[in-house]
C-alpha cells in the first residue's frame, strides 16, 4: 500500500491550502510548547527554568486556544530579513556618503548639537534595554510565529544601537559638542530622561510574556519612538540636519514593522478569546502612566525646537492610535 | 567619504551598561537566570569577544550566504541528483534533519536567554547574532527537506520528531534541555557554544559535509557547510565566558564542561557514529568516526581545555575507550529496533564493510561479530522476523540510551552491564559510572523519565511493541526498515554464518514489553543475557520459578542475538546464584532489579 503523498508537514496538513515558505519554516518550531508535554523542559518539573516557563508563559493571563494560528503580517523569514536589512544598510551607507558627515556635522549649529547630545546619542542605553526585553519576549513567546517576530525585532534594535554608536563617534569627532562624553550621565541623571529610564528599568522586570509584550510593544515603544524617531526627525529636518532626519526615518520603518505585527497579535489574541481584551487593557492601563511620564520628560528636551507640548501630545496620540489598531481603544 | 572603520565605533555600541536606579539589580539579573555565582559582578565587564562583527557586516554576509545556499538548491531542484542517492546515505540526511532542525530553534532560545540575562553588554549583543543564526539554521534545515516530502514520508520527521516521545528524541531532548534551557546563562555559554558547538558540532557538520559531497548529496553538503560558517562565529561566546568563570570558580567550570562533554559524546555516538561508519556507503567514507573524533573532538578539545587551565575530564580514558565500542553497540541497537526510528538504518555489515570495520576497529570482530553472525544467519535462513524487537532495551536514566552500549560484549574493562543506584526508594539504572555520577550530582535538574520509565508508569497502552510505536508517533509508513532490504547480508555465502539454533518459545514477537499474561504479580526487571549487547526490560511474574524466569529472558535473546547452546541457564541477582526451583518472589527478585542470566555448562539438557 502506497502511503498518501505528503504535500507539507503533517503538522500543517489541516491548513486546507498549500503553505508558503514562511509557514514551512516557521510553524510549530518550539517543542517546549508541544501539547501533552509533561513539563516544558525534559527535566525535573520544579527546576527554576521549568517554573519560570510555567509561571510566566504557560500560566500567563493572556491565553489562546491556538497560538500557532497567528501570522506575521510581513511573513518574514530569515532570508527575507537579512536581504531587506542589507538593502536598508546600503541605503544608510549611501546617505552617510552623500552627506559626507565630517562637513555636514561641522556645519551644525551648537544649539542643535545640544539637542542631539540630549536626545539622540544617549538613546543607545534605552534602545539596549529594549533590545534585552525584545530578546526576552522571543524566549518566552508561546509560539515560534511570535518568537520569530521578536527575534527580528531584536536584530532591528541592535541595528539601531549600532547606528547611534556610529553617529556618536562621527559627531564627537567633527564637532566641539558634548557628544561622545556625556551620554551615560544624561541617561542616568538628566531629569528629563528619568521617567523613561524608570519605565524601561521596570519593563526589564515585567516577566509575564503577555505583560512584557503589551508594555513594550503596545505602550512604551509607540510612545517613546514617536519622540525618539519621529519628533526628533521632524525637528532635525526643520533645523537643517537632513542627515539625522534621513537616518531616523530609515530606522522608523523597523519600528513600523514592529507595530504591524504587535497590533496584529493583539487582535489575534482577542479573536481567540474575547476575555483577552480585558487582560491586555489592564496591562495597557498599568503602563500608560509610565509612558505618559516618559513622554512628558522627553518632550522637554525638544522644547526649543518644537512647539510647546507638541512632542508629548504626539507621543501620547501615537500610543492611542496603536492601542486602537490593537483593538483596545 | 569612507565609512568609519569598525574599531572606531564598535566599543560604543557595546558600552551600554548603566547603574540601575528604579529596580534591584537582582530583579533584572536573577541568579537563576544570570548565574554569576562566585564571580564578582564587576568581573563580567572584561568580557570580550575575539571575533567582532557589526550589524551591517552581519546582514551583508548572511544575505550572501543565504543567496548562495538557496540558489544551489534551486539549481539542483530540477536535477535527478536525489533519485541517484544511496538509501544508506539518505538515512544519514533523514536522521540529521529530524535530530537537528528543531534543536536549532531551541538554540535560538538559548541565545535569546543570553541576549537578555548575560552579564556583559558585549555578550548580550553577540547573542543577538547567535539568535538570528539559530533562526536561520532552523529555517534552512526545514526548507531543504520539505521539498522531499512528496518522495518519502520519513522526511516529515524533520519537523515532527521533537513533537513526539520517540526514544532517541527523548534522549536528545534531555541532553539539549539540560544544555540550553535549564541552566543559567553562564553555564549555557560554557555548555552550548564552548563544549557543544566548539567541541562537537564540528564533527557533525564537517564530517557529514565531507561524506555528503562524496555521496553526491551536494544540496546537503552545501546546506551544512553554510551553517557551519555561522557556528564558527557564534561559538566564540563560550571562550570569554569560560575565561572569566575559570578565574573565579574553576571547579564549577570544570564540572559544567565535564558533564556536558560526556552526555554530548553519548548522544553523538547514537547519531553521528552510525551515520559515518555504517550508513555512509563504504566507498564514500572519508574517515572513521573514531578517527574523526580523535582528531576533531578529543585532540582539539583537550588542547583547548589546557589553554584555559582546565584538566581533561575525569573519565577521559573511558571516553577514549568508548570510541571503539559505543557507536557500534548503538548502531546495533538502532538497527535491531529499527521500527522505532524514522530513518532506514543501513545494516552495514556486508563482508566488505566488515573488513573495513575490522581494519578501523581491531576488536570489532570479537565484540560485535558473533551477534551480527546470528542476525545474518537468521536473515539468510528466511527468519528476518527474529531480527525484530519484542522488548525494549533498558534506558539509562541520564543519557537515555540503552544500558550496555557504554560497554561491549567480551570487554573486561567496560562490560555490558547496568550501573544501578538506589535512591528514594527506587532503583535507577545507568549505562556507565559517569552517567550515574552526573545524575547523582545534578539529579534535581537533570532527572527526566525515560521511555522505559513511562512504559513502567503505564503511560503506554497497550504496552506492546505496537502500542509503543504508536505512542512514539511512528505511523506505519515511516517506521524504519533495513535500508538495503538485507542486500548486505545476502552477500555472505549460503550457510555461513550458520543458523543460530532454536530461537526458543517466545521467538515470535509476543508482547514481552507487557505484563505477564496470567497468574501472579508482574515484576519488571532489567535483564541481561550473557553475550548480549544491551540489557532489556523483561516482565517476570512473582509466581514464576527462577528457571521459568531464565527462559523468559533467554527467549528474547537466544537465537536472536546469541547463538543457542546445549546448556542450562543460571540466574544471578547481585552476583549471587539463585536456585532454579524457587519462585521469583521467594528468590528475592523485586521490581527494577538487575537480573543476569548466563549459560550453565553443568546443567546440560535440563533446559
Ligand atoms: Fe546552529
Ligand atoms: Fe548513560
Amino acid at each position: 500500500m502506497a502511503a498518501r503523498r505528503l504535500k507539507t508537514w503533517s503538522a500543517l496538513g489541516q491548513l486546507g491550502r498549500l503553505p508558503g515558505e514562511y509557514e514551512i519554516v516557521t510553524h510549530a518550531l518550539n517543542y517546549t510548547t508541544r501539547p501533552g508535554r509533561p513539563s516544558a523542559l525534559a527535566s525535573n518539573p520544579t527546576t527554576p527554568a521549568n517554573m519560570w516557563l510555567l509561571t510566566y508563559r504557560d500560566s500567563s493571563p493572556l491565553q489562546a486556544g491556538d497560538w500557532l494560528g497567528f501570522r506575521d503580517p510581513d511573513r518574514l523569514t530569515y532570508r527575507a530579513y537579512v536581504t531587506m536589512q542589507d538593502q536598508q544598510e546600503t541605503v544608510v551607507a549611501g546617505v552617510l556618503d552623500e552627506y559626507g558627515p565630517a562637513r555636514h556635522d561641522a556645519s551644525l549649529p551648537s544649539w542643535w548639537l545640544e539637542v542631539l547630545a540630549a536626545l539622540f546619542t544617549p538613546t543607545r542605553f534605552p534602545v539596549h534595554a529594549l533590545q534585552m526585553t525584545s530578546a526576552y519576549l522571543g524566549y518566552l513567546a508561546p509560539s515560534s510565529y511570535i518568537t520569530n517576530c521578536a527575534v527580528f525585532g531584536t536584530g532591528d534594535l541592535l541595528r539601531r544601537v549600532s547606528l547611534v554608536a556610529y553617529r556618536t563617534r562621527q559627531l564627537a569627532e567633527a564637532t566641539d559638542s558634548a557628544i561622545g562624553r556625556t551620554e551615560r550621565a544624561r541617561w542616568q541623571q538628566d531629569e528629563a530622561w528619568q521617567p523613561a529610564r524608570q519605565a524601561l528599568e521596570k519593563l526589564l522586570t515585567a516577566y509575564d510574556w503577555g505583560e512584557c509584550f503589551t508594555a513594550m510593544n503596545l505602550v512604551l515603544r509607540p510612545t517613546l519612538d514617536q519622540i525618539l524617531l519621529h519628533e526628533l526627525a521632524e525637528a532635525a529636518r526643520d533645523s537643517g540636519d537632513e542627515l539625522t532626519w534621513l537616518l531616523l526615518s530609515n530606522l522608523a520603518a523597523d519600528a513600523a514593522r514592529g507595530i504591524r505585527w504587535s497590533t496584529a497579535l493583539a487582535r489575534y489574541a482577542i479573536e481567540q478569546r474575547p476575555e483577552n481584551r480585558d487582560v491586555l487593557r489592564r496591562w495597557a492601563d498599568r503602563w500608560a502612566p509610565r509612558a505618559e511620564a516618559a513622554a512628558a520628560g522627553l518632550g522637554q528636551l525638544l522644547s526649543g525646537v518644537r512647539p510647546a507640548g507638541a512632542a508629548e501630545r504626539a507621543a501620547n496620540s501615537a500610543r492611542h492610535e496603536v492601542l486602537d489598531r490593537a483593538g483596545l481603544a | 567619504m569612507a565609512r568609519l572603520p569598525r574599531e572606531e565605533w564598535y566599543d560604543i555600541a557595546r558600552d551600554v551598561d548603566w547603574d540601575l536606579s528604579y529596580v534591584d539589580y537582582d530583579e533584572v539579573f536573577p541568579e537563576w537566570m544570570s548565574g554569576t555565582g562566585k564571580v564578582p559582578r564587576e568581573a563580567w565587564a572584561e568580557w570580550d569577544e575575539p571575533y567582532k562583527v557589526t550589524y551591517p557586516e552581519y546582514v551583508a554576509t548572511q544575505r550572501e550566504k543565504e543567496t548562495g545556499a538557496y540558489s544551489v538548491k534551486a539549481v539542483l531542484r530540477k536535477s535527478r541528483v536525489f533519485d541517484q542517492l544511496d538509501e544508506g546515505w539518505k538515512s544519514v540526511a533523514k536522521q540529521h534533519f529530524g535530530a537537528v532542525a528543531l534543536v536549532e530553534d531551541l538554540a535560538a532560545y538559548a541565545e535569546l536567554r543570553m541576549a537578555r540575562f548575560g552579564l556583559a553588554p558585549a555578550w548580550r549583543n553577540m547573542a543577538v547574532f547567535g539568535a538570528l543564526d539559530e533562526t536561520r539554521h532552523a529555517q534552512i534545515s526545514l526548507y531543504f527537506p520539505h521539498e522531499l516530502l512528496g518522495r518519502d514520508p520519513q522526511y516529515d520527521w524533520a519537523h515532527k520528531a521533537y513533537h513526539t516521545s520517540q526514544w532517541t528524541v527523548a534522549a536528545a531532548r534531555a541532553t539539549f534541555d539540560g544544555m540550553m534551557m535549564n541552566p543559567n546563562v553562564v553555564d549555557v555559554a560554557v555548555q552550548l557554544p564552548f563544549t557543544f558547538e566548539t567541541g562537537f558540532t564540528n564533527v557533525q557538520f564537517v564530517a557529514l559535509a565531507a561524506d555528503a559531497l562524496e555521496s553526491g548529496d551536494i544540496n546537503f553538503a552545501n546546506m551544512i557547510s553554510s551553517i557551519q560558517t555561522d557556528e564558527a562565529r557564534h561559538s566564540q561566546q563560550g571562550g570569554p565566558t569560560l575565561k572569566i568563570l575559570v578565574e573565579h570558580d574553576p571547579r564549577r567550570a570544570q564540572w559544567v564542561i565535564d558533564k556536558t562533554f560526556w552526555v554530548s559524546a553519548r548522544l553523538f555516538s547514537v547519531l553521528t557514529g552510525p551515520a559515518m561508519d555504517y550508513y555512509t556507503p563504504l566507498a564514500m567514507r572519508k574517515q572513521s568516526f573514531k578517527e574523526f573524533m580523535l582528531e576533531w573532538v578529543a585532540g582539539q578539545f583537550a588542547d583547548q581545555l589546557q589553554d584555559y587551565g582546565l584538566k581533561k575530564p575525569w573519565y577521559w580514558d573511558e571516553f577514549l575507550a568508548g570510541l571503539d565500542t559505543w557507536h557500534h553497540g548503538l548502531h546495533l541497537g538502532v538497527w535491531y529496533w529499527r521500527p522505532t526510528v524514522w530513518w532506514n538504518p543501513q545494516g552495514g555489515v556486508s563482508p566488505a564493510e566488515r573488513d573495513w570495520l575490522r581494519e578501523k576497529y581491531p576488536d570489532w570482530e570479537d565484540r560485535f561479530g558473533p551477534i551480527w553472525d546470528v542476525i545474518i544467519g537468521n536473515i539468510n535462513a528466511g527468519q528476518a522476523g527474529l531480527t525484530l524487537p519484542a522488548t525494549l532495551p533498558w534506558l539509562c536514566s541520564l543519557c537515555q540510551l540503552p544500558v550496555g552500549t557504554a560497554g561491549s560484549p567480551g570487554n573486561q574493562r567496560y562490560p555490558v552491564r547496568s550501573y544501578p543506584l538506589s535512591y528514594d526508594g527506587r532503583t535507577y539504572h545507568f549505562c556507565s559510572r559517569p552517567c550515574r555520577q552526573i545524575w547523582w550530582e545534578d539529579r534535581d535538574t537533570l532527572h527526566s523519565p525515560t521511555v522505559v520509565d513511562r512504559v513502567l508508569a503505564g503511560e503506554v497502552q497497550p504496552p506492546t511493541v505496537e502500542g509503543l510505536l504508536t505512542w512514539m508517533g511512528l505511523t506505519p509508513e515511516v517506521r524504519g526498515t533495513d535500508a538495503y532490504g538485507y542486500r548486505w547480508a545476502r552477500a555472505y555465502p549460503p550457510g555461513d554464518p550458520g543458523p543460530a539454533g532454536d530461537a526458543g518459545p517466545a521467538g515470535d514477537a509476543g508482547p514481552a514489553v507487557t505484563e505477564p499474561s496470567n497468574g501472579g504479580r508482574p515484576v519488571p526487571v532489567n535483564a541481561l543475557f550473557a553475550g548480549d549487547f544491551v540489557t532489556q526490560l523483561v516482565t517476570l511474574q512473582d509466581t514464576d520459578t527462577v528457571d521459568q524466569a531464565a527462559s523468559r529472558i533467554a527467549a528474547q535473546v537466544v537465537g536472536r542475538r546469541v547463538r543457542s547452546r546445549e546448556a542450562g541457564l543460571v540466574v544471578r541477582l547481585g552476583g549471587r546464584v539463585l536456585p532454579g526451583e524457587l519462585t521469583v518472589a521467594a528468590a528475592g527478585i523485586g521490581p527494577l532489579d538487575s537480573v543476569d542470566v548466563s549459560w550453565d555448562a553443568g546443567r546440560v539438557g535440563e533446559r
